[in-house]
């Protein structure tokens, strides 16, 4: 049976900007679908349960970049948002030291001290060049990339708000941002403190999600970009949301459904349907079809152009940019049911840091290693791990008395080497395991004990992450984050304003300016784009307008 | 005592440039230099081709416009590959050794151009300053800058929307991907690669690598060879200056440059001797120079950024002296006079530079050589070769130092290299020499044995070289200006710095 019904925009892919775009969309009066092609919402903000009684955030698992624009607009703690801050995190050595990370400034600079009193002092230094770049950077993040080859009025307004926002830092300071920008976390560490442990746990937010080491160029960036969201107005603060990433999406799926929305899961887009170069609807997988003058895409670029439209609708050349725009798989996750709390000798008791991020990485060069092991096709023998235990903030999550620990891991290729080939092929549940075996040697550094703890795992390779959420190789950031991918670049030059060759067809997702985790911002920018183009007199309303 | 217009600590080609710059109009200067001869970096012994030298140095220096006052030979570049099939590059053309077109051919075609063109925009930013943040806007000196920054501009425009485009992408990408989007991984893609890395401390997957290839082909990327080596270009260079009038000490170790209030006075020498000037230009390191100045006359801000530098050098230079030719197979005779670079694909040149992260030397190292006495007979001895090779990854900082064992470890991993395209190579070797980068630095004062004095990497270039707020070319005491390569635009024997500090120099003195 094939059923055609029309609405006035159709947002591909449930995922938190695509329900983002979906209820901005939707308030501004139109008629909104979103279909995901799995059974569930959410894409890779989700809550599961895999295992009875413990829930899984089993993508991200953090909070802290959502737009506190976003947030207000939609009235998302009414559909039972609650972010949980945190108070800190810490690295271990495999002899028994560690580094604790508090966000009370008095508590984290007796701990510096105790590791090097001079990196305690460069520590002022260091944080107040990085809160000043947060400044600098975040009222950008909601507004369009100017196309520096466009002499619009619109373009050459953007343009002029980023100069004048540049002259406005004056000189000594423009200096320094311009440096800032285009440096490597390693080096922009290593100019500041002295301390191995110190620097391996401050480097790891520049590496995380990307195909870049501390030493690569671009990822001093990579860190702002972990660094810039705030939770009750801290920048830089993290927290969790209670319930999991899940209820991220749960509240905006709720406040959509409020504002009059549908939401069509258990099958996804199969094509695009394009007509005389204009999008004209959706054919999805189990053979439904709806049409909608406007189509939001919440898949990444590749995904969206490569696979689901057809070639003949766009042009060579926009086809090639498309397939040269790089979204490299470079993180894996493990998803840990632990009957208990694991012992942990290297730390004093109810110390607040097991609230928090953990880690074992030692150093910025056993960091570098592990990212020279990614680029030739094998996860790192010694990853970087960034490990929580949620459930010690929300009891909600594990059993009575059990736990629940997600664990980020950096690096894992997406197209593993095996034999004198790569490929997402070689994922074979032996190399999952042999790979869990690594990171679980990584996490014994902390919990000597945790594999007596563990009830069941949940392996995820980049190929596993691909497969499940649909994000081209498993890249957190739906495309690397690097100066040629970023704002203007990205994803393509010449469309980096949420459109396409193909009229009425957007991108809403991060593979849009300005990038992954889950902050919003694609959704809501493109949403305002959308609005503006495609309707007459519906403007966006809110905060993020 | 002696006095002078303005004093050059260092004769490099730097040196000599902004001091022949400076003579020219009508300055009088003395060049201090600490080795025994002239050259720096130039140093037959350390150099060995001509490539990038800017035309606007040339013509500055009466060194020629399109002739040098000397005989060149441009050379091929040859893309050595262990399986035989070598890829021979003159300008955009791409050919097989043995004959026949390789599958990149086109594509490298397409590369060439786009790259020459982009070198060609770029180059207007390394032949002036940098682009300023002090004076504001309103100022003349802003003003100029923005007309300047205008002209910049409007040659991207040119480009067309386009190529503007794709030059906005590829800039600030990397060498690995950009190479590999067009080609398949192979020797050729190897040379770029290679070439992109030279001298730095970087892999091609590095982001900014694109930048510093760029910068290899803003002349056009053609390779010379000057008969006589290295010692005729040193040679003319300082002719050109004494020629002009300018005076070069060689042998006067510069030990303090004297400040008074807030100005420069003059320098004195290891000796005793005190020259006196108004105006001193240090080509060698800003560290050094400010170090020389004494760290008093520099705020605290100035001496962090000053440290933070960073400059390991990581190639070294093998000299071989050889019995007889070695055979490459599958290379015809007549290509063994060329640059031959040995980096069979751009993945080894990312594994072989893995090593400058860690203080190693590398494996499997990246190689261009040359044999010089092939093409120019005045070079060969007793009958025999000279062969001269640039080895990367050879880090200043090697763990454990640089002692003769290490520098043993280096020749036979290069030799070990060399092998596996010229296996008869490492049996006619009858002399080696090993100058590893902090052999370079104790010669030559270049911080780290750096080919730059510094990284040429995106957060140390332009405004931001050698540090933020020491862009151009003026730091600390009035009338003290830096004109190494560790200023903008860098090094390479391009001249440039000298030649934009002096003018900068010169363009100081009406404001005082």
């Amino acid at each position: 049976m094939t059923q055609t019904e029309e609405y006035d925009a159709i947002v591909a892919g449930a995922g938190h900007n695509g329900l983002t775009a979906a209820c901005y969309l939707a308030r501004a009066g139109l008629r909104v679908l979103v279909v995901e092609k799995n059974d569930w919402i959410g894409g890779a903000a989700v809550s599961r349960s895999l295992h009875e009684g413990w829930t899984y955030s089993n993508c991200s698992y953090v909070c802290s970049l959502l737009r506190r624009e976003i947030v207000r607009d939609l009235d998302l703690p009414k559909y039972g948002l609650q972010v949980i801050p945190y108070e800190g995190g810490a690295s271990f050595t495999r002899d028994g030291g560690r580094f604790a990370y508090y966000s009370d400034a008095d508590a984290l600079r007796r701990e510096m001290a105790r590791l090097s009193p001079r990196d305690a002092d460069a520590y002022r230094h260091y944080s107040r060049a990085i809160m000043r770049q947060c400044r600098f950077i975040r009222p950008f993040l909601l507004r369009d990339a100017p196309d520096p080859t466009s002499l619009r009025p619109r373009d050459l307004g953007e343009l002029a708000y980023l100069v004048k926002k540049a002259h406005g830092l004056g000189r000594r300071e423009l200096g320094e941002t311009l440096r800032f920008w285009t440096m490597s976390i390693g080096d922009f560490l290593d100019d500041h403190f002295e301390n191995d442990l110190i620097k391996a746990h401050l480097a790891g937010s520049g590496i995380i999600g990307t195909g870049l080491g501390v030493y690569s160029p671009g990822t001093a960036y990579v860190l702002l970009h972990h660094y810039m969201g705030d939770i009750d107005g801290g920048i830089g603060a993290w927290g969790f949301a209670r319930g999991g990433m899940g209820a991220i999406s749960g509240a905006l799926a709720a406040a959509f459904k409020d504002m009059g929305g549908t939401i069509r899961t258990g099958a996804g887009v199969e094509r695009f349907l394009v007509e005389d170069g204009r999008a004209r609807g959706v054919a999805l997988s189990d053979g439904a079809e709806f049409r909608a003058p406007v189509i939001a895409s919440n898949m990444d670029v590749k995904r969206t152009f490569l696979e689901h439209t057809d070639p003949r609708d766009l042009p060579d050349d926009f086809r090639s940019q498309v397939e040269r725009f790089k979204i490299r798989g470079s993180s894996a996750k493990l998803n840990i049911a632990l009957d208990r709390l694991p012992d942990m000798p290297a730390a004093p008791e109810h110390a607040s840091f097991i609230r928090g991020d953990l880690h074992a990485s030692e150093s910025l060069v056993e960091l570098e290693r592990a990212y020279d092991d990614w680029k030739d096709g094998r996860w790192s023998a010694r990853p970087y791990i960034d490990m929580l235990i949620p459930s010690r903030i929300d009891p909600t999550l594990a059993p009575q008395g059990a736990e629940m620990m997600t664990v980020f891991v950096q690096y894992a290729p997406y197209d593993l080497y095996r034999n004198g080939i790569r490929s997402p092929g070689n994922w074979t549940g032996e190399a999952r395991r042999a790979m869990a075996d690594a990171v679980l040697d990584q996490i014994a550094v902390l919990f000597p004990d945790i594999r007596e703890r563990i009830e069941h795992t949940e392996i995820r390779s980049p190929a596993d992450i691909e497969r499940e959420v649909g994000l081209t190789e498993g890249n957190i950031f739906q495309g690397e984050l690097t100066f040629d991918q970023l704002l203007f670049n990205r994803p393509v030059p010449g469309y980096a304003q949420y459109d396409s060759p193909v009229k009425g067809l957007y991108l809403v997702g991060s593979s849009a300016h300005p990038g992954g985790g889950v902050m919003g911002a694609p959704g809501a920018n493109a949403a305002r784009t959308i609005l503006r183009r495609e309707t007459s007199g519906k403007r966006m309303k809110g905060y993020a307008a | 005592m002696s006095g002078a217009d303005a004093i050059v600590i260092g004769a490099g080609i730097n040196g000599l440039t902004a001091a022949t710059v400076l003579v020219r109009a009508g300055r009088s200067v003395c060049v201090l230099e600490a080795a025994a001869q002239v050259g720096g970096m130039a140093n037959p012994r350390i150099a060995h081709f001509l490539y990038n030298l800017s035309p606007l140095v040339r013509a500055d220096l009466g060194l020629g416009r399109r002739d040098w006052p000397f005989a060149t030979h441009p050379l091929p570049s040859v893309a050595l590959d262990p399986g035989g099939r070598h890829v021979v590059l003159r300008g955009d053309e791409a050919r097989l050794a043995g004959g026949g077109t390789p599958p990149e051919a086109n594509a490298w075609r397409d590369m060439h151009a786009r790259l020459t063109r982009y070198g060609a925009v770029l180059r207007q930013l390394a032949e002036a300053a940098p682009p300023g943040l002090e004076g504001g806007l309103t100022s003349a000196a802003g003003l100029k800058q923005m007309l300047r920054l205008g002209w910049f501009g409007i040659a991207m425009k040119r480009l067309g929307r386009r190529d503007m485009r794709e030059f906005m992408r590829v800039l600030l990408s990397n060498a690995y991907d950009m190479i590999l989007d067009e080609m398949p991984d192979g020797p050729l893609a190897g040379l770029l690669a290679a070439d992109a890395v030279r001298g730095g401390a970087v892999g091609p997957r590095q982001p900014g690598t694109v930048l510093s290839l760029i910068y290899r082909m803003g002349h056009g990327g053609a390779v010379s060879l000057p008969a006589g080596g290295m010692a005729t270009v040193t040679g003319a260079f300082e002719r050109a200056a004494r020629d002009a009038g300018c005076r070069i000490e060689t042998g006067a170790q510069v030990t303090q440059i004297v400040i008074e209030g807030d100005a420069v006075r003059g320098v004195e020498t290891a000796d005793g001797r005190r020259f006196d000037a108004p105006l001193v230009l240090g080509s060698g390191g800003a560290a050094a120079t400010c170090a020389l100045a004494g760290p008093a006359h520099f705020d605290i801000e100035a001496q962090r950024r000053l440290r933070n530098i960073r400059a390991r050098g990581t190639a070294a230079k093998l000299n071989l002296t050889l019995d007889a030719l070695p055979e490459i197979s599958g290379l015809p005779a007549d290509l063994m006079g060329a640059r031959m670079v040995l980096a069979p694909r751009a993945d080894y040149v990312e594994r072989a530079m893995n090593a400058a992260k860690y203080g190693e030397i590398s494996d499997a190292p990246v190689i261009e050589m040359v044999i010089p006495s092939l093409t120019d007979a005045t070079l060969a001895r007793n009958g025999g070769h000279v062969l001269s090779a640039i080895v990367q990854c050879a880090p200043h900082d090697l763990s454990g130092g640089w002692n003769d064992a290490a520098r043993d470890r280096l020749r036979d991993r290069a030799l070990a290299a060399l092998a596996e395209v010229a296996p008869g190579l490492p049996d006619l070797v009858t002399e080696a020499e090993v100058i590893t980068p902090a052999d370079i630095e104790a010669e030559t004062g270049a911080p780290g044995g750096h080919w730059h004095h510094g990284e040429l990497s995106l957060d140390q270039i332009l405004t931001l070289r050698p540090a933020s707020g020491m862009g151009r070319y003026a730091i600390g005491p009035n009338g003290l200006f830096l004109c190494g390569a560790g200023a903008h635009p860098g090094g390479d024997v391009m001249g440039l710095a000298g030649r934009n500090a002096a003018r900068a120099a010169l363009g100081a003195e009406g404001g005082r």
